[in-house]
């Protein structure tokens, strides 16, 4: 492999690690707060880039595709909390339950919208970007685009979580939902601010996936949602800034190693490297070792 | 019986077996045990792989149009008893990079994970299982019996139930014994049993190895029937349809997770299989999916025991511990 190659596969990286991004601090981030596993999450993302081509077909640019598929993933998975995981929650069932429950509304999203949609792929037609070269690197605008996106929404998440009276709500939420409810939090509310973030960055993540792959199908999210739940447990689950860290780490290694061997190992490199760190850190590069904790829904 | 309707029902029978023993296979680890094996569908796999490649003879044999590794031509029972080991074999190697130190949400997680991950390792690397085609002619056991066709459907069924049959006695052994006691013990509370002694992660091990090796046996019986298998019958989601099988039927209970074998796989997944396709390709078996997802919710909200619930195990209280002097 020549060193052009290479430069290249890292350009590839960072656009792979930008989406993936997206994806993983959203599941992370709602995973943390309400400690729902939300195995749906990639059927919602699929879902996301559907609402997105829906309005690609009506004339849409790429920015109202991209405020379809936030606002659609935003506006589902508060419904999904309230209507479905909420109500089991408080109907007593446990923590496995709840992941079946997940894993359950999973399959009807992806079969409804496979219903909806037929088995055929599906792509969206915008005009072609121009080509970039920075650093050797050659982009479109629309992986620009991405890259971007992905650096503001990081950017504006950690903010939100650091350095306002908000964050503070949900890190407390989401480290002891008790002791935040009686230091006067309204978990209620928090845990459904964490379901809109997460569910807007689940939509941007569904539509810059498919802008970035040539077609997408009803299976398309579910593939991703691998990647997804390695880069989070990767991070230490329920640490957003361990999950953009391990995003980067496996988007890089990735696409490199995509380069220098098939692209269709990208995901059995990412859970190589997934089981080599848990082998020596079981909570993730970022997590900590807490074992059981209640749920907050 | 018409020969069509015999076909049909022996068919039925056949896969009734292997869903039974795919049922107590994941009951022994999720329902007895607690462990959220996710990646069930690839032991099951991995059996039904291993019995293939021992039943098809040499790749070079057939012309070359599929490639597979091993290729040999095995008397019957030694297949099975070959995909129990090696199913067995690779639960261990899984259990012992999950089991031991993970998280339980972690151990869901990865087990998601491996159970995607194994079905692109088998799709990418062809010379392993021919890839996305994946092995197909696999001659039955037996085949040399004089017998028609519908006898040697029949054949098959008994031959399923003698299985099934076989696997219940360990399965019952295992979870009437003190062994299954201590298993539920750490699937109800694993601090509690690991403060009586109970080596927790040694039991989880165990289980999880012994409820691989059926589930491997599981799939040797069913590619000996339907003579293929592809990727595309092991993706992570059949896991979900044995594990609401197990639900609706009663968790932890291995006669109500019968019960659940025939409910869901078998008057859901196989018995509708001849229902006319309607609309366009696909919508029927998208709307197969949402009801397998829907039942395990419906369950989940109101039977979460399920149809028959496991039994309370109720023990006589210990004798007064006596002061000395006092007794005998």
């Amino acid at each position: 492999m020549t060193g052009s190659v290479f430069v290249q596969s890292i350009g590839f990286g960072l656009v792979t690690a930008s989406i993936l991004a997206l994806a993983s601090v959203g599941f992370t981030l709602q995973f943390g707060v309400s400690n729902i596993l939300n195995l749906a999450y990639g059927d919602v993302m699929t879902a996301c880039a559907f609402a997105g081509y829906a309005v690609n077909q009506v004339g849409g640019s790429i920015a109202e595709s991209l405020a379809a598929g936030a606002g659609f993933g935003a506006v589902a998975s508060v419904l999904l909390n309230r209507l479905v995981y909420r109500p089991f929650v408080r109907h007593g069932t446990k923590l496995f339950g709840m992941v079946v429950v997940s894993l359950a509304v999973g399959i009807i999203i992806q079969n409804i919208v496979l219903a909806a949609y037929g088995a055929t792929f599906f792509s969206y037609s915008f005009p072609p970007g121009r080509q970039v070269h920075i650093l050797g690197m050659i982009f479109d605008t629309f992986q620009l685009m991405i890259i971007g996106l992905a650096v503001a929404a990081m950017a504006l998440v950690q903010l939100l979580l650091t350095r306002t009276r908000l964050g503070k709500a949900m890190r407390a939420t989401a480290a002891n939902p008790s002791l935040a409810r009686a230091s006067g939090v309204s978990t209620e509310r928090i845990v459904d601010l964490a379901w809109l973030i997460s569910g807007a960055l689940c939509g941007l993540a569904g539509v810059v996936l498919v802008l970035n792959t040539s077609a997408f199908q009803s299976a398309t999210g579910s593939g991703f949602l691998v990647v997804i739940v390695a880069a989070a447990v990767l991070g230490g689950v329920g640490q957003p800034a361990g999950a953009m860290l391990a995003s980067l780490v496996l988007g890089v290694i990735t696409e490199v190693a995509a380069g220098f061997i098939s692209p269709s190992f990208k995901e059995v490199i990412a859970f190589g490297v997934l089981v080599v760190v848990l082998l020596f850190r079981p909570a993730g590069l970022f997590g900590q070792g807490s074992t059981v904790r209640e749920v907050a829904a | 019986m018409s020969s069509a309707t015999s076909y049909y029902a022996s068919t039925l029978l056949v896969y009734l077996g292997v869903d039974i023993m795919a049922c107590w296979s994941l009951n022994l680890q999720y329902g007895v045990a607690g462990i959220y094996n996710f990646a069930w569908v690839i032991f099951q796999a991995a059996g039904a792989y291993t019995a293939g490649v021992l039943t098809l003879g040499p790749a070079s044999g057939n012309g070359g149009f599929q490639q597979y590794i091993l290729g040999l031509r095995l008397p019957y029972p030694l297949p099975v008893l070959a995909a129990g080991v090696v199913a067995g074999v690779l639960a261990l190697l899984v259990g012992l990079v999950t089991l031991r130190r993970l998280r339980t949400d972690y151990q869901a997680m990865v087990m998601l994970v491996i159970s995607v991950i194994a079905v692109l390792v088998v799709e990418n690397v062809i010379r392993l299982f021919n890839g996305p085609a994946g092995l197909s002619l696999i001659p039955q056991p037996l085949g040399s019996l004089p017998l028609t066709t519908l006898g040697y459907q029949w054949f098959y069924v008994v031959l399923t139930a003698a299985t099934c049959t076989v696997i219940y006695v360990f399965v019952h052994r295992v979870t009437s014994s003190p062994l299954g006691r201590a298993l539920r013990a750490t699937r109800d509370n694993e601090d509690a049993a690991a403060a009586l002694g109970k080596d927790v992660v040694r039991l989880r091990l165990f289980i999880f190895v012994f409820g691989g090796v059926i589930a491997g046996i599981s799939g040797a019986v069913l590619v000996q029937f339907i003579g293929a298998w592809s990727p595309g019958s092991w993706a992570y989601v059949e896991t979900l349809v044995v594990l609401t099988a197990i639900i609706v039927g009663g968790t932890g209970n291995n006669a109500g997770v019968m019960f659940g074998a025939l409910l869901v796989p078998v008057a859901f997944n196989e018995a509708t299989r001849f229902i006319p396709q309607f609309g366009r390709p696909g919508l029927v078996d998208a709307l197969q999916w949402i009801i397998i997802g829907l039942l395990a919710l419906i369950f989940l909200w109101f039977w979460p025991q399920g149809i028959i619930a496991e039994r309370r195990r109720r023990f006589p209280e210990r004798p007064r511990v006596v002061r000395s002097g006092e007794g005998t």
